[in-house]
């Protein structure tokens, strides 16, 4: 196991999860809510696509679209549910928390009912070229999970920063209330949110499954790296989460370089401890005042 | 409405004057009054419901209450009173919830000779498999429900012990009696590990990196080879069930231990969220420690002492647990464990030792007895979650509160439905007011207007119309009466642009030296026709205020 391997798996993971951080991220500063269904939205993304890929068609971009169309009806659905009719009810950060967790619970034991415990797999989205750089083969899946993420999530920011549903976004994350005040609706607003976050997982789930497979349980551990990673960069900061995606792909590959494979997420939890002792909402963790109430 | 009003004036020689005109019928002016006067209050019977059953009580037995060691509480919370009516003595049961304890209890003892015997060692299992959780949820109750910490890390402290205490039991040969006491000092080392983040950290950020915590344990479990990764667990640890009963015994057995783990959790409970400990958690929640430490209460002592209680219940239990099922799997580690924990906490209720044990109960029951679902009895428990974090407050024991605020509610808002306003002065207002005649006023001007809105007829406008001045039939006298009487200010008249060519209608001021406003631009032919239009203003006024 070369150096170059790991850190381009390194990269190429990073930049996975730190779409799902920058997910969570968003949906927790602008409509308060800790998504813990954002697994349960990777997943059901992934068999989107996976339906798309056996009955449609196989072509890349059909199925990439496939799985962020999927994953924005996943997290639309979990906006109706869990966000829409308690938003405005007593307690609403914990309740919606649980909620989420109870969407997660029905989601993935639906979908492993319905398609069974085996796990799929999709096609090769971007073909199977690859560029040597150096001695350095990097493939086609590589070079292509990386730009696709960078390219969606900068879309994502591109457009909440200079588009009047971003502008509403961004009034949300700073001040919900009197964001609502001034006649930004809080339910549309939710759905936006909550479709574009889904997205991000759908096309997590896209591009992680032409490393891994795609199965009910799947979303689990990205979800719980993209959770860490959002906690680590500060929830509600997506520069916070880009810088913490970075730290935490180091670390990876690292520590898979000079302790071994196995000890990958101690370190990684020491490491966000560490950060978290320090700077307890995180490492750009401002922002994150406003959502206090 | 064949109704017609005979003039009296007709046959003197009055001008204008018609033998009859068509009317409405006769309403008497009292009408009005009566109907406000009506209470519109529905009347019940009088007194309350009673929502308690009263005992009968004795005087002299009210004062001699029994109190139980250690404490200097009583056996049952009972208010006595004396009945207003009947004047005699009488007692309340406040809290019932003794009482439901015991019998609850008393039927979890009798309950392994009462249940069919085909599923006896079914039930009996199950039965142990609820009374460890109920144990485990409890403790985890005095964190989330007593300190308000979020911790999902309690099912790893629960894992570390046994995978701990299976390991040296294994491997060193430790008896069964001694794991317990080594899984506490197990997760006396992991409830410390896991409270240094919670010094600094708080609400989602500490429940998102405990969730985080669990599954390092899972993955960590899952890769060692010394825990066993190729057998899915550690198995073969030393147990208290011993082989040579047979298996209705061994079953009996371990259900009675694991009752007596449930209970010794509920005393744990009992002693840490109802003594100083519990009352200095509860009143420094998050977001409101300022307060607490404003008043003198070191709530940080409070919860590392909480921590530290609850992950050495936590050790034990992880401990017993190993010597229950003779070792422990992954799956205690897994994200679906800690979402059925969650579950039953949140099912029954949070912050109630009865919503512990009757959430694990219901959530047991569904996952362990209905195994033949297959995942749609997972779905079934979710679903009931999310219904209950969707409509009730504090779960399934919080119905009866959260029903009696309802109720509450939709009380007042009957009552205020019931008050009448329009015109009336506000009780406010009235209490502002000097002149105190003009509440009187008010009302009686509101049940006046009222009476004569009833009164305008097409009838009475064509009548109107005819002939503005002279006799006019009842109606329009008591309308016109009312209109003539209005305050000066703002009250209409007709001013002579050019006499017997041109009138208009315009407001006069009601200020000595103000000129009249004028109201509309029409110019009116004739003084008859100005009169109407200023009739039809009055009455456009009068039925729309």
């Amino acid at each position: 196991m070369d150096l170059g391997f790991i850190i381009t798996n390194a990269i190429v993971l990073s930049c996975i999860y730190g779409t799902l951080a920058i997910g969570i991220s968003i949906t927790w500063s602008s409509v308060g809510l800790i998504n813990l269904s954002y697994g349960f939205i990777f997943a059901f993304a992934g068999y989107g696509a996976w339906y798309t890929a056996q009955f449609l068609s196989e072509n890349g971009a059909i199925v990439l679209a496939a799985g962020i169309l999927s994953g924005a009806f996943a997290g639309i659905v979990v906006c109706a549910l869990a966000f829409i009719p308690i938003h405005d009810k007593p307690n609403f950060n914990v309740r919606g928390l649980i909620a989420t967790l109870a969407i997660s619970l029905i989601g993935t034991q639906g979908l492993m009912w319905w398609f069974g415990p085996r796990s799929k797999n999709l096609p090769d989205i971007f073909g199977s070229w690859s560029v040597m750089l150096g001695d350095m083969a990097l493939t086609a899946d590589k070079i292509g999970n990386v730009v696709t993420s960078i390219a969606f999530v900068a879309a994502v920011v591109l457009w909440m920063r200079s588009s009047r549903r971003g502008l509403e976004i961004r009034a949300m994350m700073m001040n919900p209330h009197a964001a609502s005040i001034v006649g930004i609706g809080v339910r549309s607003t939710g759905f936006y949110v909550m479709a574009i976050t889904g997205g991000m997982a759908g096309l997590a789930a896209v591009l992680l499954s032409q490393t891994y497979y795609i199965s009910p349980f799947g979303g689990l551990t990205p979800m719980i790296k993209g959770v860490s990673i959002a906690l680590c960069g500060g929830l509600g900061s997506v520069q916070g989460a880009v810088i913490a995606a970075m730290i935490l792909g180091l670390n990876e590959a690292i520590t898979s370089v000079t302790l071994g494979g196995q000890y990958v997420l101690i370190t990684q939890f020491i490491l966000i401890i560490g950060i978290l002792l320090v700077r307890p909402r995180g490492i750009a963790g401002i922002l994150d005042r406003a959502r206090e109430a | 409405m064949a109704n017609f009003w005979r003039n009296p004036l007709f046959g003197w020689g009055v001008d204008r004057a018609e033998e009859s005109q068509p009317t409405l019928p006769h309403r008497p002016p009292q009408e009005p009054w009566d109907e406000n006067r009506k209470s519109k209050v529905e009347m019940f019977p009088v007194g309350r419901p009673r929502l308690y059953y009263k005992w009968p009580g004795h005087g002299g037995w009210t004062w001699n209450r029994k109190r139980y060691w250690p404490t200097r509480r009583r056996l049952l919370n009972i208010r006595g009173e004396y009945n207003p009516k009947t004047m005699r003595r009488e007692k309340t049961i406040v809290d019932k919830r003794p009482l439901w304890w015991v019998m609850a209890l008393s039927f979890m003892v009798i309950a392994p000779w009462v249940m069919p015997e085909d599923f006896q060692t079914t039930l009996l299992t199950a039965g142990a498999t609820f009374a460890i959780y109920a144990a485990i949820n409890l403790v985890w109750m005095l964190v989330i429900g007593t300190a308000g910490i979020y911790s999902l890390a309690t099912y790893a402290v629960v894992g570390a012990a046994g995978f701990g205490t299976a390991w040296l039991s294994i491997n060193l040969g430790v008896p069964w009696y001694v794991l317990p006491f080594i899984g506490s000092a197990i997760g006396l080392v992991f409830g410390l590990i896991i409270a240094i983040p919670a010094t600094r950290l708080d609400g989602f950020y500490y429940a998102l990196l405990t969730l985080g915590l669990n599954e390092l344990c899972r993955v960590y479990a899952l890769q060692s080879k010394i825990f066993g990764s190729s057998t899915g667990g550690l198995y073969g640890a030393d147990t208290y069930i011993s082989e040579h009963w047979d298996d209705t015994t061994q079953s009996l057995v371990a259900y009675f231990a694991c009752l007596t783990l449930m209970v010794l959790a509920l005393v744990l409970f009992r002693f840490v969220n109802g003594k100083r400990i519990g009352r200095v958690l509860r009143m420094a929640p998050e977001k409101r420690e300022a307060f607490a430490e404003a008043t003198g209460v070191n709530f940080r002592q409070a919860r590392i002492m909480v921590f530290v209680v609850s992950s050495i219940a936590l050790g034990f239990i992880g401990g017993f647990y190993t010597a229950h099922y003779r070792g422990v799997s992954f799956s205690i580690f897994s994200f679906d464990t800690v979402l059925l924990g969650v579950a039953m906490l949140v099912i029954g209720g949070i912050g109630r030792a009865e919503g512990a044990v009757a959430g694990a109960a219901i959530v047991i029951f569904l996952d362990k007895a209905l195994l033949s679902l297959g995942p749609i009895r997972l779905i079934i428990i979710g679903t009931i979650m999310l219904g209950v974090v969707l409509f009730l407050r504090g779960g399934l024991f919080g119905i009866k509160p959260q029903f009696r605020a309802w109720r509450d509610k939709k009380k007042s808002e009957r009552r205020s439905t019931r008050a009448e306003k329009g015109g009336e002065m506000l009780p406010e207002e009235a209490t502002e007011t000097r002149d105190k005649d003009l509440i009187y006023w008010r009302r009686y001007d509101k049940m006046q207007r009222d009476f004569l809105k009833k009164l305008v007829s097409p009838e009475v406008i064509e009548e109107h119309r005819k002939s503005p001045l002279g006799q006019h039939s009842e109606a329009l006298e008591r309308l016109l009466l009312y209109f003539r009487r209005a305050p000066l200010s703002d009250k209409y008249a007709i001013i002579a642009v050019e006499p017997f060519k041109a009138y208009r209608i315009v407001a006069l001021s009601g200020q000595r030296g103000v000129a009249p406003r004028i109201v509309e631009d029409r110019i009116y032919a004739s003084q008859e026709e100005a009169y109407h239009g200023i009739f039809m203003r009055r009455v456009q006024d009068l039925l729309e205020s």
